[in-house]
């Protein structure tokens, strides 16, 4: 069953089109990203999920409730953790957990969330007094202390350093693995390879794509090797090979699957040497350029 | 919702702004308290009415405006419990503390100094409504159109001394020129200031400045209630 169900979501401000018939549905149990530049729509998307914005045409459906008319519904089951969100500053992280359990018929037990999450000796601390991947810690477990099915997190690891973003990575694993399901917004690459089952790839308020991460990088690989001699090589035959191109010595081939193997086997087999031989992957990176004609 | 009102009155009471509302017009009423007549009906009145301003239009304000900048109240919206509910709590919260700055006020000023206390209770408590609420109206609309906490703030000091002047709570009305008098008494503070001496010197409050004080609370709060951004 779908968790999420958006269909051709629209949204101008002032003139401007912000999302221009987004579509999309999220299953359960799914890590679902969102991903793509800053300022093309992620966020006023899941806003429009998460019923803080009203869409200007559209329908969305969360857990079978619409944000709009069923709000209060919704968001007894729903989490969420926003962009650039502060606490009061002299709440205490104890404070805080009560208090926003105290918002839900269902709570679920906050001494419980705060040791998972690690906080456990933070408890008296004042939200001014933690460190970023404190606070983070802390917006994940008040995202969590609804006893939500879904939860939402924006931008979670912006601003944190990679040890910290590694470790919240783990975090929101765990989070999945405790039977919720996840849309994480996201501009990062390597966020969104490592974490997401699907992923929506948005670009000027539209969704070019929506596949798995390693579906969207295909399985394009590159090979590139320096000609040792002055042999021709002639490898458009060769299995799996989609193009080759050489400048002077340096031979730059493309191709599916296990072309690599079948080029090497090739270039022995008629006594080709070359030296500086590369294999590399295609990224995210580099499929998000081929799907939007332009850099990230 | 009960568990809400706590933790902000929690929070309030670590507020350093909270204290400072209590204090400075204690500090007021005392150094001026000790060289006033037994039975004196100007300095209590005065003290009062900077309670009050410094609560509506610094404290208030200030606060809301902070909550909006840090997204506690956009946060708020995405649980089962509406912002408006932390409007509301902020609302009776800083009542309250308007109310206790203004007991300490009176009980400071009756005992030890030997202030005149009104006995007209229902006068009193009817200025005290219209003049929180005019000011608290003031707080709000300063609150809707602040940018941030900060601007909050500043917004609220750059309008607290020129309505306490008018007011005359800076220099006794007395001294200040004629038209400058007749135009403060209708301003919000100056109303409120006025009402109150009216009461502490035994005559009933003008039905004018009552009025005036409940136009501005009306008028104020609808504007700030239109003017006022969730985030």
């Amino acid at each position: 069953m779908a968790v999420i169900e958006v269909t051709g979501l629209r949204k101008t401000y002032a003139g401007l089109t912000v999302l221009d018939g987004v579509s999309f549905s999220v299953g359960e149990g799914e890590i679902f990203g969102l991903l793509g530049p800053n300022g093309t729509g992620k966020t006023t998307t899941v806003e429009c999920v998460e019923g803080l914005r009203r869409p200007d045409a559209g329908t969305i459906r969360v857990l079978g409730l619409d944000p709009v008319k069923d709000g209060r519904r919704m968001r007894e089951q729903i989490g969420v953790q926003l962009q650039q969100t502060q606490l009061p500053e002299n709440l205490k992280v104890w404070e805080a957990l009560d208090l926003y359990a105290s918002f839900y018929a269902r709570p679920r037990d906050w001494r419980e969330l705060l040791a998972e999450w690690g906080l456990a000796d933070k408890r008296d601390t004042r939200f001014a007094k933690l460190s970023g991947g404190q606070k983070q810690r802390l917006f994940i477990a008040l995202a969590l202390v609804g006893g939500p099915r879904v939860v939402f997190l924006d931008e979670l690891t912006t601003g944190l350093d990679p040890a910290a973003r590694r470790a919240t990575w783990e975090l929101i694993k765990r989070v999945r693995a405790g039977g919720v399901t996840v849309v994480l917004v996201s501009h990062f690459m390597d966020e969104v390879e490592e974490l997401c089952d699907r992923v929506a790839v948005l670009d000027r308020g539209r969704v070019v794509a929506i596949d798995s991460p390693d579906g969207l990088v295909g399985d394009a690989h590159q090979m590139r090797f320096t000609l040792l001699g002055d042999d021709e090589v002639e490898l458009d035959g060769v299995p799996g090979v989609t193009g080759v191109s050489r400048t002077g010595n340096r031979v730059v081939v493309t191709g599916r699957g296990d072309f690599a193997t079948a080029v090497t086997a090739h270039l022995a087999r008629h006594h080709v040497l070359v030296s500086e031989l590369r294999i590399d992957k295609r990224t995210l990176e580099d499929a998000f350029t081929a799907l939007t004609g332009r850099s990230f | 919702m009960f568990k809400l009102a706590f933790v902000e009155t929690k929070l309030l009471t670590r507020e350093p702004g909270a204290l400072f509302s209590l204090l400075i017009p204690l500090f007021i009423l005392v150094v001026f308290g000790s060289s006033i007549e037994p039975g004196d009906t100007v300095l209590l009145p005065m003290a009062l009415a900077i309670a009050v301003g410094l609560v509506g239009l610094y404290l208030l304000p200030t606060t809301l405006a902070a909550y909006r900048e840090r997204g506690v109240l956009r946060r708020l919206s995405t649980t089962p419990v509406r912002p408006g509910s932390l409007l509301m709590v902020q609302l009776l919260l800083q009542l309250v503390l308007a109310v206790t700055a203004c007991a300490l006020l009176v009980t400071v000023a009756g005992t030890v100094l030997g202030a005149h206390l009104p006995t007209a209770a229902p006068a009193v408590a009817l200025v005290f409504l219209l003049g929180t609420a005019s000011m608290f109206a003031v707080g709000l609309l300063v609150a809707a159109l602040a940018p941030n906490g900060r601007a909050a703030n500043g917004f609220g000091v750059l309008l607290y001394f020129p309505m306490a002047y008018l007011a005359g709570l800076i220099q006794p009305r007395d001294q200040l020129p004629e038209l400058v008098a007749r135009i403060g008494e209708y301003t919000p503070l100056g109303a409120f200031g006025q009402s109150l001496r009216d009461v502490w010197a035994g005559t009933a409050p003008s039905p004018l400045l009552l009025g005036v004080m409940a136009a501005y609370a009306a008028v104020i709060s609808v504007a700030a209630a239109r003017l006022f951004r969730w985030e």
